[in-house]
């Protein structure tokens, strides 16, 4: 099985970043407990040393990724056979420093990642949608998650090896962000 | 899950006194607000001045307390802090929603704006 650190090597990136030394790590059961603990861990790991727009990104980034583990990578309940107990997923967390960017590989042996999340989708709710601002009833109250992670990484990509989902993407520091993002860039296999 | 109500000028102000809006206890926050709701027909205001943090868990809780309510009924929320308004804004719910947000600085370059 290929760890996170192994994983964030492989991620693309341009020869100048010689940083890639992981900055955080962290194994833990899917459940929003420990996911917010991990979260508040790698933020004040990160308080000092990074500009804070950009940790509040990652936050944001990492939360949303976290969330979907948590929600859908034990499966349906209906699916598992009768009387079988599924466990919580097994995260592994890693989070690098790189020039431009913070690098993030998360794995987890739930389920396989629906492959049509990653392709750039709509969000929910578009404001040209005039029947949901006139009809609250309309208005989503989820799969906002996708979208958002979208919006905030760069170099997205999943794969599956073995039992394992692994996915990794870069959520890029100040002016990165403006400069270098292009929205819905995905791989879906960035091993080249 | 911790909230404080104050009633003002006939109107109800909750107050939501947590750091974070997070799927940790975003439920907890849906069901305390609806309960508080159902107990009057005041007009509300929700406060998220101390909210730091919110993912999409606590967006879709906030959108599911505004569908609860009746049209006639009026909601307001404000106090929204730079990093929630992020999410309400990249999920365009910013368009949908009855917020009040800060008045913006005249520069209006935000480092997470993409052009």
């Amino acid at each position: 099985m290929m760890s996170c650190s192994a994983a964030i090597r492989q991620m693309p990136q341009p020869p100048h970043l010689s940083s890639r030394k992981p900055i955080f790590y962290r194994l833990f059961r899917a459940d929003p407990v420990a996911v917010r603990s991990a979260l508040m861990a790698l933020r004040e790991l990160l308080a000092r040393s990074a500009d804070e727009d950009a940790v509040n990104r990652l936050e944001l980034a990492l939360a949303e990724v976290l969330n979907n583990i948590c929600q859908h990578g034990a499966g349906e309940p209906a699916a598992r056979p009768t009387g079988s107990r599924q466990l919580a997923p097994m995260v592994h967390l890693c989070v690098a420093r790189h020039v431009g960017g913070i690098a993030c590989a998360i794995t987890d042996d739930g389920i396989p990642l629906p492959i049509a999340l990653l392709p750039p989708a709509n969000c929910p709710a578009r404001v040209q949608d005039k029947d949901m601002a006139e009809d609250v009833e309309l208005l989503p109250e989820g799969g906002f998650g996708w979208h958002l992670i979208r919006d905030l990484t760069y170099s997205l990509c999943y794969f599956r090896e073995g039992r394992r989902n692994l996915l990794a993407f870069t959520v890029p520091l100040g002016d990165a962000y403006r400069i270098n993002c292009l929205p819905g860039q995905f791989s879906p296999n960035c091993r080249g | 899950m911790k909230l404080s109500m104050q009633t003002r000028d006939d109107r109800l102000h909750i107050s939501v006194d947590e750091p974070r809006l997070d799927a940790a206890v975003a439920t907890a926050f849906k069901d305390k607000v609806r309960e508080v709701l159902s107990q009057t027909e005041q007009p509300v205001t929700l406060d998220l001045g101390q909210v730091l943090f919110m993912d999409s868990s606590g967006l879709g809780a906030v959108i599911a307390i505004f569908k609860t309510l009746p049209k006639t009924r009026e909601l307001e929320i404000c106090g929204i802090t730079p990093n929630v308004e992020r999410v309400f804004r990249l999920t365009r719910m910013d368009a949908v929603l009855p917020l009040r947000l800060p008045v913006q600085p005249t520069d209006l370059t935000v480092p997470g704006d993409r052009p």
